[in-house]
């Protein structure tokens, strides 16, 4: 049983580690909107091109941030290494 | 919420079919845009040269949608438009589905992972008709010892399509599922209809243009 809590409460550290990659994709998609209102400021004929691609590299850095959040969703709720815990402690 | 639901479980000559709570309403709105669209299809008979009240609706959602997609792919391959406006008009129909409460079948792996196979199929399919041999040869571009990592960039493709919006939906859904589960009855009036404009129907709208531009850019950049 102790082994069992050990595992679980290690497993709630290791989703929170998983999650702190959402600071590195926050700093990502700031410097991507920044930039794009940059050049939107210099060229506002421009706004509509720069926005559609805006929209996209904000998608595209925001892939790294939703796997760090599937990682931790599969470490809580589905992980296999639990169920071979339970089976060996019987 | 969290888990998906199993509603039925059929059996089929031995096989056991497990309709899911997703099954069930992908059904639901199956069966809406079938009936909007047969209802579309009957009054093409009597539109006009002047479009007014509904066909100006239809007339007005079409001729963006091409507009958007010819922008994306060029005149020569738009005519793949239509195959897009269904995938549009089922995702953004799904992720409006879960404003009444229920879960949104784009919040499970399944759907979004046909979905996104779908256009990688597509993507190679394009491939080969457009560029043939030259299309073959792109995966041994610079040098043929780059072939397997030139796979392994093609069929990341579909996986991360597919984890974009599945990820994005479902940390709606948690976040949604959380507000009703640790909140006390009296707040959850009204509060959650912000949090499901922002959740549903922002992201979604966003996440369906996001799986849509990207999906062309794909097939643009395997077919041209």
């Amino acid at each position: 049983m102790r082994e069992l809590a050990i595992a679980i409460g290690m497993i709630h550290i290791a989703a929170a580690i998983a999650l702190l990659n959402g600071l590195l994709t926050t700093f990502g998609q700031a410097r991507v909107a920044s930039q794009a209102i940059e050049s939107i400021a210099r060229q506002p004929e421009a706004a509509d091109s720069i926005r559609s691609a805006m929209f996209i590299g904000l998608a595209l850095s925001e892939t790294s941030g939703i796997y760090g959040l599937l990682i931790a969703i599969i470490m809580l709720f589905a992980n296999p290494l639990v169920d071979i815990l339970v089976n060996l402690l019987g | 919420m969290l888990n998906i639901k199993n509603l039925w479980v059929l059996n089929i000559a031995g096989v056991e079919v497990w309709i899911t709570e997703t099954i069930f309403n992908t059904w639901l709105i199956m069966l809406f845009l079938i009936i909007f669209a047969v209802i579309a299809r009957i009054k093409l008979h009597n539109f006009k040269t002047v479009p007014t009240g509904f066909q100006n609706f239809i007339e007005a959602v079409v001729e963006a949608f091409d507009g958007f997609a010819s922008n994306a792919l060029g005149e020569k391959l738009s005519y793949i438009a239509p195959w897009f406006f269904m995938v549009f008009a089922l995702i953004l129909s799904c992720s409006l589905f879960s404003i009444f409460g229920v879960r949104a079948p784009t919040a499970d792996f399944a759907t979004t992972f046909a979905l996104a196979f779908a256009t990688f199929i597509l993507m190679f399919f394009m491939g080969f008709k457009h560029r043939r041999g030259s299309y073959l040869k792109s995966f041994f571009e610079p040098h043929p010892v780059f072939f397997p990592l030139n796979l392994i960039g093609e069929l990341s493709k579909p996986v991360s399509l597919s984890f974009r919006l599945f990820g994005n939906m479902l940390s709606g859904t948690i976040i949604l599922t959380l507000y009703y589960g640790l909140t006390p009855l009296f707040v959850q009036i009204g509060i959650p209809a912000l949090l499901h404009a922002f959740f549903d129907v922002l992201f979604g709208a966003l996440q369906t243009y996001i799986f849509v531009i990207i999906s062309l850019m794909y097939i643009k950049g395997a077919a041209d």
